[in-house]
C-alpha cells in the first residue's frame, strides 16, 4: 500500500480505468469472494483505517405476544417489552453467529428493522462483518455488533474507542382510562392528558434503563449513536411505547484521542453541483 | 456493428446503426464519464415478460398435497402437530418449502432481459455497460411479470476493441470513478432471488394470531412470549438461499453495494410467500489499494 498525496499527484483517471478494463481479459482471481452491502464510499473509509468487508449477515426473530394483551389496562404491559427484548437479542445473537463464523471482527453499519403487530414483533437486522485486512479469526466472544456506518466507525476508532455490541430497551404501557367525569370535563378545555403523559414518562424511563443495563453488561462506558421511536400503537391508540437502541463503546486505550475537525471554506456555489475537474 | 445477436430486432439494429448516441445518465454522470475516458454509445435495453407456470414442476397445482410431497428437489421442512388432535379446523401439519419454479421463472426472465441488453451493447460495439437499472413489473394477467434491464452503453477511449461481452455495473459517475480509483474493475451486476412457501401448522397459526400464551402454544410460561421458529427459519432461509445463490455468481470477485429485500405476501394467519432479491456489483481487484489517507472530519463555513 501506498499513501498518496491528492494534491501533488492527481490522478490519470483514464489511464486508471484503461487498466482496469484490460485487467477483465485475464482469468477471474482464485481467492474467497467477499461480499457487503457497503458504498464505496464507506469501503474507502474503512480501508483508510485498515479495515475491509467480509460478509453480508443479517439475524431475525419474531416473537408472538399474548391474546388480549393490548386491552384496557393499567402499568406496563409486560408481555409485549418482553417479547420486544427477546426478539432484539435473537436477532443479534444470529447475525452475531453469522459474522463469527464468517472470520468477522465485528459488524458494521447494522439496518435495525422493527415491526410490532398486535399480535407479535418483529426484529431483523442486517449489516457487513468487518475485519482488519487479512486478519485472522478471533474468539466469537469479541465480535461486535454495531448499528454505526462505516463513516462512524472510522471516526471512532480514530478517536480511541471501541464498539462492543448493539444495547436496546424497549417498553409498551398502557395509557389509564379517564373517569368519565374527567373525560367529560375536559371536553371543552385545552388540558393536558397527564394519563398520555404519564405512560410516556414511565415507557420512556423503563426503556432507557434497559438499554443502560445492556450496555453495563457488555461493559461499556456508554452508547452512542441512540435511535429512539415513542409513540400510541397504530392497533391500539390506549398503549404507548418507547424503543430505545444504540452502540455500546469503550475506550480502547488509554483516553480519547482528540479529533479536531479543520475549517473549511468552499470556494464552490452551492448551486453548482457537479465539477468535472475534481474527478481528474 | 459485429454480428446481428438472435434476440435483437430487425429495427433496433437499424436505429444503433444510425450514428446518434443515446444515454440513461444525468448530465453529471455523463460528464464523468467522459472525465473516465469512457464515451457513451447508446442506451440499451433489454426486455422479457415471463409468465410463471402454475404446472411447473414442483408448483402448486402439479405437487401432492401430502405434507411429504416435496418441492421439486429445493428446501423442504415439515412441522408436526405436537397436539395429537384431529379435526378440519386443525393444521395438523405444517411446511416450508422453496419454489423452485418461482425462482427459476425470476431467474429466467431477469437474465433474458440482462443478455439482451448486453446484446444491444455488443452490436453497439461497447466495451462496457454503466448505470444499470433493472425493474419488475407485473403485467395484467396474472403470474405475468416484466422484466427490463436498461443502461448506457460505453467505450473505453484508445482502447482496442472489445473482445468478449461488455463489462456492466449499476454505477456511474462520481461512484463508478472511486470504484476504479480504490482498484477495483466492474465486471458485472449481480442478482439473486429466493422464495419461500410457508403453510402454518396449529403452533405457528396461533402464535401469529397472538395466542402465545395458551396451552396450543408449546408455552413453557402462559404469561412469556414464544418464538415463532416456523417463521424465523423461513425468512432466515430465504436470506441465505439469496445470497448463496450470489456468491456462486462472483468465482473469487467480491460484491459490493449488496441490495437484499424480503418482500412477504400473507393469504391467512402465518400462511406466507417470502421472496427475498438481492442486486450488487461484482467487481475485481486490479491492482494493490492506495490506501486514503485517515479521512480527517472538517466544518464547512458557510
Amino acid at each position: 500500500m501506498t499513501n498518496r498525496d491528492p494534491a501533488t499527484s492527481p490522478i490519470d483517471a483514464k489511464a486508471q480505468v484503461r487498466r482496469a478494463v484490460a485487467s477483465l481479459e485475464g482469468k477471474a482471481p482464485n481467492e474467497e469472494s467477499t461480499t457487503s452491502d457497503l458504498s464505496i464510499d464507506e469501503e474507502l473509509n474503512l480501508h483508510s483505517i485498515g479495515w475491509e468487508p467480509v460478509e453480508l449477515v443479517s439475524g431475525v426473530s419474531l416473537f408472538s405476544t399474548p391474546v388480549g394483551l393490548w386491552n384496557w389496562g393499567e402499568g406496563e404491559i409486560a408481555s409485549a417489552s418482553e417479547a420486544h427484548a427477546q426478539a432484539f437479542k435473537f436477532a443479534t445473537k444470529r447475525i452475531h453467529k453469522e459474522a463469527a463464523d464468517a472470520g468477522g471482527h465485528g459488524v458494521v453499519g447494522v439496518e435495525v428493522e422493527r415491526r410490532v403487530f398486535s399480535t407479535h414483533i418483529e426484529v431483523t437486522l442486517l449489516g457487513t462483518a468487518v475485519r482488519p485486512v487479512h486478519a485472522p479469526r478471533v474468539e466469537a466472544n469479541t465480535v461486535f455488533v454495531s448499528d454505526l456506518s462505516a463513516r462512524d466507525f472510522t471516526l471512532l476508532t480514530v478517536a480511541g474507542w471501541r464498539p462492543l455490541g448493539l444495547a436496546t430497551g424497549a417498553s409498551f404501557v398502557y395509557a389509564p382510562r379517564r373517569t368519565v367525569g374527567a373525560a367529560l370535563q375536559q371536553k371543552s378545555q385545552n388540558v393536558e392528558l397527564k394519563n398520555y403523559t404519564d405512560a410516556m414518562y414511565s415507557s420512556r424511563e423503563s426503556a432507557m434503563e434497559r438499554m443502560q443495563r445492556d450496555a453495563l453488561e457488555l461493559k461499556g462506558t456508554g452508547v452512542v449513536g441512540v435511535k429512539v421511536v415513542e409513540g400510541p400503537m397504530s392497533f391500539a391508540a390506549h398503549a404507548v411505547g418507547f424503543a430505545a437502541w444504540g452502540t455500546v463503546v469503550r475506550l480502547a486505550g488509554e483516553a480519547h484521542h482528540s479529533v479536531r475537525p479543520t475549517m473549511v471554506v468552499s470556494l464552490n456555489d452551492v448551486e453548482v453541483a457537479f465539477d468535472a475537474q475534481s474527478l481528474r | 456493428m459485429g454480428e446481428s445477436p438472435p434476440d435483437l430486432p430487425e429495427a433496433a439494429e437499424r436505429r444503433l446503426a444510425s450514428g446518434a448516441f443515446s444515454s440513461g445518465l444525468s448530465v453529471s454522470d455523463f460528464g464523468a464519464c467522459l472525465e473516465m475516458g469512457l464515451e457513451p454509445v447508446g442506451l440499451v435495453q433489454g426486455f422479457c415478460a415471463m409468465h410463471q407456470g402454475n404446472y411447473a414442476m414442483g408448483a402448486g397445482l402439479s405437487r401432492s398435497l401430502s405434507p411429504y410431497g416435496g418441492a421439486g428437489g429445493g428446501y423442504v421442512q415439515n412441522y408436526q402437530c405436537p397436539h395429537g388432535f384431529i379435526s378440519n379446523e386443525h393444521r395438523a401439519w405444517g411446511q416450508n418449502y422453496e419454489q423452485t419454479w418461482v425462482q427459476d421463472a425470476w431467474s429466467h426472465g431477469f437474465t433474458s432481459a440482462y443478455q439482451r441488453m448486453l446484446e444491444e451493447a455488443t452490436t453497439l460495439g461497447a466495451h462496457g455497460v454503466v448505470g444499470v437499472i433493472d425493474t419488475e413489473t407485473p403485467l395484467g394477467d396474472v403470474g405475468v411479470t416484466e422484466f427490463h434491464v436498461r443502461g448506457t452503453a460505453v467505450k473505453v477511449l484508445d482502447t482496442p476493441a472489445p473482445t468478449s461481452s461488455p463489462w456492466n455495473t449499476y454505477l456511474a459517475g462520481q461512484r463508478l470513478a472511486k470504484v476504479f480509483e480504490a482498484g477495483y474493475a466492474p465486471v458485472s451486476i449481480v442478482a439473486s432471488v429466493s422464495s419461500v412457501r410457508v403453510w402454518a401448522y396449529c403452533v405457528t397459526e396461533y402464535l401469529m394470531e397472538g395466542f402465545a400464551g395458551s396451552m396450543w402454544t408449546n408455552a413453557t410460561n402462559a404469561s412469556s412470549a414464544v418464538e415463532i421458529d416456523q417463521i424465523v427459519t423461513a425468512q432466515a432461509w430465504s436470506r441465505q438461499r439469496v445470497r448463496s445463490a450470489a456468491r456462486a455468481q462472483l468465482h473469487g470477485d467480491a460484491l459490493h453495494g449488496a441490495d437484499l429485500r424480503l418482500v412477504e405476501r400473507e393469504f391467512e394467519k402465518g400462511d406466507l410467500e417470502i421472496q427475498a432479491v438481492l442486486r450488487g456489483n461484482r467487481i475485481r481487484r486490479f491492482k494493490e489499494f492506495d490506501a486514503l489517507p485517515v479521512p480527517q472530519p472538517t466544518v464547512r463555513l458557510s
